[in-house]
Parts: C-alpha cells; structure tokens; sequence
C-alpha cells in the first residue's frame, strides 16, 4: 500500500491554469502521472459530495419532470394506470376548452401589464431611497416589508377583504364620489386588483435596483451636471444606460415569477378561480384540472405547454438584450 | 486499518437499510384475515377526515367523547376541509396509497373510489361489528357498488326550498307556500326583491345555476341526469331550455352574481342576502350557524312542481361512511363506522345535521325538535312526489356539477351565452365521461 500525501499542497491555484496555455517546460514522467492520480482523486471525492444533490436533482426534478412529459400524452385520473392518447391533451387544450384559452388570456394580461408596472414601481422607490437622509435605511427595510409578508396568505386574505363592497377601497372611493362597488366580485375590476397585489410586492426588485443604483459611478453624474444636464437627462442618459443589465435581469425574474402567480389568486378567489374565471389563472387552472377533476394528463400538458411558452419569451427577452442591455467594460 | 472501517461502515448502512426495509414492509403489509371482532385491549389509533365547518366540527367532537367512553383504546385524529377542498386532498391522497382509515363521503365519489379498489369492502364486518338491524335495505343498497358494500348511508336528504322567516318579515312579504310552478317561484322572488331593494335583500338565487333542479325537472319529465352507463338524460336543446329559462330571474330578480363572489364560499342565504334557497334539507343547521344568533327560524317546503303529480323528488344519501382498502386497523375502524352510524349518542349530538338518520337506533337518540322535526315532516310531506333514487353516480358526476356551477356563474354575469355555456357543458361531459 503505497501512501500519497495529501495532494492539496503541490496543486496548481485554480486561477493559474484558467489564465491561458501555460508556458513552461513539461514536468518529469513521475510527477505527472502522480498529479493525475491527485487530480482523478479529486474528482472522485468532488462527485461524491455532488451525490446527495445529483440524487435529488434527478429523483425530485428530472425524473418528475420526465415522467409529467410522458403524462401529458396520457390519460390519467390518479387512480387507473395512464393510458396513451398521443396530442389529444394539447389538442384539446387549443381547440376545445374555452377556459383555457381565458386562463392564457387573463394570465398575459396580467403579465404584460403587472410586470412593467412593478418595475416601474420597484425603480422608483428605489431611487428616491438611494439619496442619503437620515432615516433611510429605516424606510428600506419599510419599504421591503411588503415582500416579505406579501406572498403569503394572510395578506391576500386581507387584500379580499380591503376591496370587498363596503371595504376600506370602496368606500374610500366612494367618498370621492367614485362609486365602483367592491372589486372581488367584479369581472372588470378584479384583474387590475391583482395587479395592484403583484406591484405593492416591489421589495424584491427594489433592492436590486437599489444595489445598481450604488454601482453607478457619481463622477458621471458630475460631468453630465457641468454639462448642463438636467435630472430627466441625467436619468435617461445615465442612470437608465448604466442600470440596464439590472433592469433586464429584474425583467426577467419578475416575468418568469408572474407566470406563476398561484396563492394570492387561489385565496382571493377562495379557488374557484372567479369572478366568471377572471382569476383563473394558468397555474391555478392547472391545479384544478389535475387535482380537483383528475386530469393529469392534461395538467401535465398544459403544464409542458407552459414550460415552452416561458422558455419561448426568456429567450427572446436574451436575444433583443444585446440591443439594449449595456454591462460595463463592454465597448458599443 | 482507514480501509477496515471504511467496510464496517458500509456493513452498518447496509444492514441499516435493511432494517428499515423489513420495517418498512413490515408496516404496509397487514395481510392479515379479519378478525370477526375488534379486541378492545388493543391500543389504536385511527385517522378520520369530514367536510363541514364549525359547526358539525364540535358535533363530531362530542360524538367522539361519547365513543372513547365505550371504546377508550381508540384514538381518533380528526380533520376537516370545505367540500371542494375536501376532494382534492383526498384525491392527492388515493392516488399515494394515504387515505384516511374512516372517512365521511360523499355519494358522488363512491363510484370512483370503489370501482378503483380504494375502499375497504365492508361484507365481512356487517351484521357481526356493523349492526345492519336498524338500517332499512334500500338505505343499505345505496352504499353497494358493483355487488361490493363499501359504504354505509348515515342519514338521507331531500331536495327542498329553504326560506328566511325573519327576513321576509323585515320586507313584507308572505312566505312561499310550497309547491307551485317555476314561475309562481319566480312571482314571488320578484315580489321579496322589489320590497327588499331598499335593504339589499333578493327573493332567491339563480336556481339554474344549480345541476338538482335541472336533474328534478328532468325527472318529472320521466327521464334522468345520467343512466348507470353514464348515458345523459337529456340534450343541448334541454339543457339551452332549462337555462334559458332562468333568464328572467337573472335579470333584476336573483341576487346578482357579484354579490355571491363576494360572500362565497358563503351563499346568498348564509349571508342573510337572499330570503330562499333550493338545497339539500340537511343543510338547515349548517345556515342557521352561518346566519348568526339573530337569525333563530327558517322555513322549509317543497320545491316547484314541474309536471303534476311526478316523482320528481328522491330520497338521496347525504353523507356516507367509507373505510380506506389499506386501513392497518380494519376492526377498529369498522367498529368507528358503527358507532357513528348507529349510535344514539352520535344521533343526539348530530341531529339532523348530516341529514335524517338512517338508522332506528340513531334516529331513536335524536332529540328532534326545531330545526330537526322540521326536517323530518318536511320528508314525510313530500313522500307523494318521492321516487326511486338513481343509480350510484357515473364516475366524474363531482366534477360536472362543479362545472354546472361554474358555468352557472358565468351565465350571471353574462360573460356566456346560453349556447356557449351549452358547448362548453357538452365538451366537458364528452371528456368526463371517456375518462
């Protein structure tokens, strides 16, 4: 039994070797061979502590998500064995039920409209927070607040009841003699409500934001001062070039997030998904038709359908980036 | 010597797990013949899992009480869910082999449950552990599916018209007599309605939007909802006609439907909104909990007759109870499902809660005053217009009565037309019932 010593000490730093081809003499045999067994080594015991990840990536992630796609060209209710019936899901889903094509409808709606909006909202706070006053590390954290408890349902349960008829909203409202009822049971009104919800839950992006907004250099806002710049081309000339990797990443995150949106509508509307199906968005939808009717399969395949679609719109958000999204050091 | 241990360690995880395994397997497996009786020495305990709310929450805790007096080895973990929410857990929970041992359950499930092995064939228990002697045959009849008895009916209900005294009162108005045609119903809504504007209280709910009524009219007219085969009863034209026929009452005379989002899961009646509704007679108790302490009364009668002198109505089982197929404690949960069905004590502490009770021993411990002698002549009165019950409901029948409501929703606010909504309902039937 030959004893190696502790391989560790005679190893190359990782970043040497990333610099490019090194230049230097190729070493004697022995030493070689013996940094190769080091290294094989190394990898062994690197896959050995990646088998507790890589047991549940493959058992919780990849083998579900595999066995859902074989789902969705079945027939399933969750107590017979799924039988096969090829595109008939994804058939149906376009041709044959109109609530899914509300559900898709609604839940872009949502989308486009609530995700600008929060950033817009997330942008904003932060910069008024970035100036340096007293207190402001308060008013961050304040600000913050509503993500940390919005998400959850004691809030959305609050929510409901806030923009119920003779609600803190409506009545407020109707004070200022706008006589709109109670939003909850308003087909109209209900959508631009959950909006409200989703924007209010600006924190995460702020912060981020906020971080970018620290990142900007201040000498740039002092040349543009000395020329003659005025806030709004300070913002549009500086602020908005130098925060876009942040915004595109902020824009990302919070579209694939709105996709999502499950809990706040399921307790808003106590899971029926009403008003008229208006809060029936597409993650709920497909809870019910899985859970409640038991259809599988065709939750699996609207499931897939979903999958595609976010991956569709991440990658064209990525492919106008580079038109608009500068990172620093990057010459344009 | 590193090497040695390192084997040791590998012997230990493996003789860990096979451990584990013989545990395991050891837990699930339980193939043991059915004892006849339930030893009473044994130390059980037993997981049980209803729909309802507050109310038939503290009922059942009594009932409990009254059982671990007689049985005190048996512990019984309760849970409970509104009735959607109920199904959905329940589903989750067949599909991964964890039901609870004993359940409360619903007549539309039982086909799809039974047919799919899931629950516990009950043959062996009856007579010996269940008592089946004050249980008629027909009422035992309802929990047998395919020759199997897998589950026995508590109570019974009828379809009936619940009306708020107090509310009528407040705006004016006689109370509805009973009986009568759909649109003597509809007259006197708009009356209740056009007193109550000023209060906002309305005559009634869309009774459209509700599956029973059309399945009642569907009945006088000699046909049925769905046959055993899962054939429907009735086609588009019917179905466009019996919600079109509810067009009138939407408009101006019903509660609108976005009062009802706003209460729900509440319904109209529960919120002291409406001064009638069509339900299940058992649900009486339930609404008086909702209305609150000042509401003490309500009114019960028959629904609107829609062909003279047919059996529309039918005694329906309201609730049965089931036991999980993988139950490790098949003996004491069958002596649970006793106790709940037969018992005096259970009936005192229930009423006519889960409807009227099945069983003369439970009917017996029943102190019907109220609410309760209410429910029960309202039963007698109608045995005129009683017909045979269907058959155990085609598998997917929860879910078309979901989808009826909903549909019925939409037809509220108009976001439908009568025709859409009439695709949309043969669409979903078409996917229900090739399932």
């Amino acid at each position: 039994m030959t004893i190696t010593k502790p391989a560790a000490a005679k190893r190359p730093e990782p970043g040497a070797a990333a610099g490019g081809p090194p230049a230097r003499t190729a070493p004697p045999a022995k030493r070689d061979s013996r940094r190769r067994a080091a290294r094989r080594r190394e990898n062994v015991a690197g896959y050995g502590f990646l088998i507790p990840w890589l047991i549940g990536f493959l058992g919780l992630t990849l083998g579900p998500m595999i066995y859902s796609l074989y789902l969705s060209f079945t027939k399933y209710n969750l107590f017979a064995d799924p039988k096969f019936v090829g595109f008939d899901n994804y058939i149906r889903m376009f041709t044959e039920d109109p609530q899914y094509v509300q559900s898709v409808q609604i839940t872009l709606v949502y989308v486009l409209v609530g995700t600008p909006i929060k950033l817009a909202a997330a942008l904003g706070i932060a910069m008024l927070l970035n100036y340096r006053n007293k207190g402001s590390g308060f008013f961050r954290s304040s600000f913050y607040a509503p993500s940390l408890i919005g998400a959850s349902v004691s809030v959305a349960i609050v929510w409901r009841a806030m923009f119920n008829t003779g609600g803190p909203v409506d009545s407020s409202l109707s004070f200022f003699g706008i006589d709109l009822g109670g939003w909850v049971g308003n087909v109209s009104l209900v959508i631009p409500m959950m909006i409200l919800l989703a924007v209010w839950q600006f924190g995460a992006p702020m912060v981020i934001f906020l971080a970018g907004l620290k990142q900007i250099p201040v000498e740039l806002y002092e040349a543009a001062e000395v020329d003659g710049a005025g806030p709004f081309r300070k913002f549009k000339s500086v602020t908005l070039p130098m925060l876009s990797s942040v915004i595109f990443f902020n824009l990302l995150l919070e579209t694939i997030n709105a996709f999502q949106v499950f809990a706040s509508a399921y307790i808003i509307s106590n899971g029926s998904g009403g008003p008229a199906g208006m809060t029936n968005f597409y993650t709920l939808y497909l809870y019910k038709r899985g859970f409640a009717d038991g259809q599988m399969g065709y939750a699996a395949a609207m499931a897939w359908v979903l999958v595609i679609a976010v991956a569709i719109i991440a990658f064209i958000l990525f492919r106008t980036s580079n038109r608009w999204v500068h990172y620093a050091g990057e010459s344009k | 010597m590193f090497r040695i241990r390192k084997h040791r360690s590998v012997i230990a995880a493996a003789a860990l797990t096979a451990g584990a395994a013989l545990v395991l397997s050891g837990c699930s497996g339980g193939g043991s013949e059915p004892a006849a009786t339930y030893d009473p020495n044994e130390k059980v305990t037993l997981n049980f899992a209803f729909w309802g709310n507050d109310v038939r929450a503290a009922m059942y805790d009594e009932a409990f009480k009254a059982f671990n007096e007689e049985y005190p080895n048996i512990t019984v973990n309760t849970s409970f869910l509104g009735f959607p929410e109920f199904w959905e857990k329940r589903q989750t929970e067949a599909a991964g082999g964890g039901l609870p041992d004993v359940m409360q359950f619903d007549y539309s499930y039982l086909r799809q449950y039974s047919e799919n092995g899931l629950l516990l064939d009950l043959d062996p228990y009856l007579g010996n552990i269940i008592d089946t002697e004050p249980i008629a045959d027909n009422i035992l009849q309802i929990g047998v599916v395919d020759g199997t008895t897998t589950g026995i009916a508590t109570s019974t209900n009828a379809w009936g018209l619940y009306t708020n005294p107090k509310l009528l009162e407040q705006v004016g108005v006689d109370t509805y007599e009973g009986g009568g045609t759909w649109d003597d119903y509809q007259d006197w809504m708009q009356q209740v309605t056009d007193a109550g504007a000023s209060q906002g209280i309305y005559g009634g709910t869309d009774w459209t939007a509700r599956i029973q009524n059309f399945e009642i009219e569907l009945r006088a007219e000699g046909s049925y909802l769905f046959s055993e085969d899962g054939e429907p009863g009735f086609d588009k034209a019917r179905l466009a006609e019996f919600w079109e026929s509810g067009a009138e009452a939407r408009d101006g005379i019903t509660i609108p439907q976005q009062q009802l989002e706003e209460v729900y899961p509440l319904s109209g009646f529960d919120a002291a909104k409406t001064a009638s509704e069509l339900t299940w007679d058992n649900f009486g108790a339930g609404y008086l909990g909702n209305l609150g302490e000042s509401f003490t009364e309500l009114g019960l009668v028959a629904p609107p007759v829609t062909v003279e002198g047919a059996k529309d109505l039918y005694l329906k089982p309201s609730m049965l109870h089931t036991i999980s197929a993988k139950t490790d404690h098949p003996e004491a949960a069958a002596t649970l499902v006793n106790f709940l069905v037969n018992s005096p004590e259970v009936g005192a502490a229930f009423g006519t809660n889960r409807g009227l009770p099945a069983s003369e021993t439970q009917l017996e411990g029943a102190e019907l005053d109220g609410l309760d002698a209410q429910i029960r002549d309202y039963e007698a009165s109608i045995e005129d217009r009683l017909g045979d019950a269907p058959p155990v409901p085609i598998v997917g029948a929860g879910t078309l009565e979901e989808k009826f409501r909903q549909i019925g929703q939409e037809l509220g606010f108009g976001t439908l037309t009568v025709d859409e909504a009439v695709d949309q309902f043969f669409n979903e039937m078409d996917v229900v019932l090739n399932q």
